[in-house]
């Protein structure tokens, strides 16, 4: 970990919030023994999780993991069946579909690779939930285009093209688009994917900005050991579709699951086989 | 030697998947219909801008290739024309087969054609293209209605513009084959054009409009529902692009058939 990183780290560590703080607030996302198969191979395991207003949850763990079908159940993508999801209160499998459009202007939402419009300008792919959702001036809309981007330290660049954009430019191009309707809740899917740790540490202090900045709940779906130490209040852990701990950050450093401290040092289960016990078994004795 | 068994088998399969798709194209027409009526309500209209957009792409951008068509199909019905009834002397009869051809078949057919292999696998390509980037996901995610946002403004371009451009190719393919039959029969153009509007009656022309609209109504569909089955890369968009313009035609032309029955019975 580089020192820049750790002093990051630190300095968040003392801005965040105590477990009884946390656990005061409202909860601003509820998941409710939550199961998912894609046809017979079940990849979601009765998942229980709670986000609080105002908190930076990181969804950690690997590959197949679980972790990209468990945010697009969060985000709406995916029926919350069996099982129950609420999102600022409201039950999603109760709504209906208006509502339920309704309830997803109320929040934002960041792909991995951006998913920007590639017919439109980064400052018209800002606007749009803007002028698809409401009746504001044009003006008005570019005013607030521009404050968003200038956020995500982006203004001067909203008159060009996705394709135009560097990968660490098109996460924040992304990640203004997800809070021009100033939502409550944000969710964003590996948003260091990809990115040097330089540009990656950029976008930490991004996501600390903004919920510190317009007091929102941040869900961060990622696999980046460093930065969820940095940027999280708690982190999840996901292995083979269950949950392995949800717990605020020195908790998970601290666990003594093998599993857990597999993933957060990046140890392959593998390695761990007996190398006198791997032959055995391939010998058949 | 093939299992029997096997090939039912695949037949039941294809079948299965082939009604899934038509009840998946019926269920987007709908919803387009649905959004395109009540969207206002729900403070999600669809937007006249993105309607015009599309308008002018697929059919104010295809008029010269479609005068081009018409002009060479009216020229081709007119040598045609003119050889066969010119085996039983009965060529100056000609405007007749060409007049009623042209409205109640050629026109319609051959700018849906066209408008299938241009604007069909612009719209399946899009789309695709648009599923892969997590496009459709952005918008859905963000509350905003996919089929209002991304469909509607294209059934209604192409059902707006296929019978424009159908009317069209009746006026340049009969004007085409007006001075080709004019010129080799000695005629005057101006009774070519006499005998063609004596002939022609409004249910021809409503007919060929009629299918026209129902062309168009297929292009945006079967582009719609292959551009949001895509799977894999830029292969899987090169795939639903082509399968998109093929089925687009093959329906044309079974339509049309079907539609020809139908209103001759």
């Amino acid at each position: 970990m580089t020192n820049q990183a750790l002093t990051a780290e630190a300095v968040n560590q003392a801005n965040r919030p105590s477990a009884e703080e946390i656990a005061a607030r409202r909860k601003v996302i509820e998941v409710d023994h939550l199961d998912w198969s894609f046809g017979p191979r079940q990849v979601l395991f009765d998942i229980n999780l709670d986000v609080r207003e105002g908190e930076i949850m990181v969804i950690m763990g690997g590959s197949g993991s679980g972790k990209t079908t468990l945010l697009r159940h969060l985000v709406g993508l995916m029926p919350p069946l069996p099982g129950k999801i609420k999102l600022l209160g409201k039950d999603m499998g109760a709504l209906s579909r208006m509502q339920l459009l309704d309830l997803k202007r109320r929040i934002g939402v960041a792909f991995q690779f951006g998913a920007l419009f590639s017919s439109m300008s980064v400052s018209e792919n800002v606007k749009l939930p803007l002028r698809e959702l409401t009746d504001l001036e044009e003006r008005t809309m570019d005013i607030m285009a521009n404050m968003k981007l200038e956020v995500c330290n982006l203004s001067g660049f909203g008159h060009l093209m996705p394709s135009d954009l560097s990968g660490g430019m098109m996460k924040r191009a992304s990640i203004a688009r997800a809070i021009v309707m100033d939502p409550k809740l944000i969710f964003l899917d590996e948003p260091s994917s990809g990115l040097d740790p330089v540009v990656s540490s950029a976008l930490d202090d991004l996501i600390l900005k903004l919920r510190d900045a317009m007091d929102i709940s941040v869900v961060v779906v990622s696999h980046d050991v460093e930065s969820a130490y940095k940027i999280a209040d708690r982190i999840t852990i996901l292995d083979k579709g269950e949950i392995l701990i949800s717990d605020r950050v020195e908790a998970v450093r601290n666990s003594t699951n093998e599993r857990v401290q597999n993933l957060l040092h990046r140890r392959s289960e593998q390695a761990e086989i007996d190398p006198t016990e791997y032959l055995r078994r391939l010998a058949g004795d | 030697m093939a299992n029997p068994a096997k090939i039912f088998e695949t037949i039941g399969r294809r079948t299965v998947a082939g009604l899934d798709e038509m009840g998946y194209a019926a269920a987007i027409f709908f919803e387009a219909i649905y959004w395109t009526l009540t969207g206002w309500r729900y403070r999600q209209p669809v937007r006249i801008t993105a309607t015009f957009a599309a308008m002018m792409q697929f059919g104010v951008a295809a008029l010269p290739i479609a005068t081009l068509l018409a002009a060479t199909i009216g020229l081709m019905l007119a040598i045609q024309s003119l050889y066969s009834l010119g085996l039983f002397g009965a060529e100056h009869y000609a405007y007749i087969g060409i007049a009623l051809s042209v409205v109640r078949e050629f026109s319609p057919m051959i700018m849906g054609i066209l408008i299938a292999g241009r604007s069909g696998s612009a719209i399946a390509a899009k789309l695709a293209t648009m599923s892969i980037n997590q496009e459709v996901d952005a918008l859905q995610v963000m509350g905003i209605n996919p089929v209002r946002f991304l469909v509607s403004p294209v059934l209604i371009a192409l059902v707006l513009m296929m019978p424009c451009l159908a009317m069209w190719a009746n006026l340049v393919s009969i004007l085409a084959a007006g001075l080709y039959v004019s010129a080799e029969l000695n005629q005057s153009f101006g009774a070519y054009l006499n005998d063609t509007i004596e002939v022609l009656k409004t249910g021809d022309v409503w007919h060929g409009l009629g299918k026209a609209t129902l062309f168009g109504i297929i292009i945006a569909l079967v582009g719609v529902v292959n551009g949001s089955m895509v799977k894999g890369g830029a292969e899987g968009v090169g795939k639903v692009t082509t399968r998109s313009v093929v089925i687009s035609i093959t329906l044309i032309v079974v339509a049309d058939m079907i539609f020809a029955y139908m209103t001759t019975q």
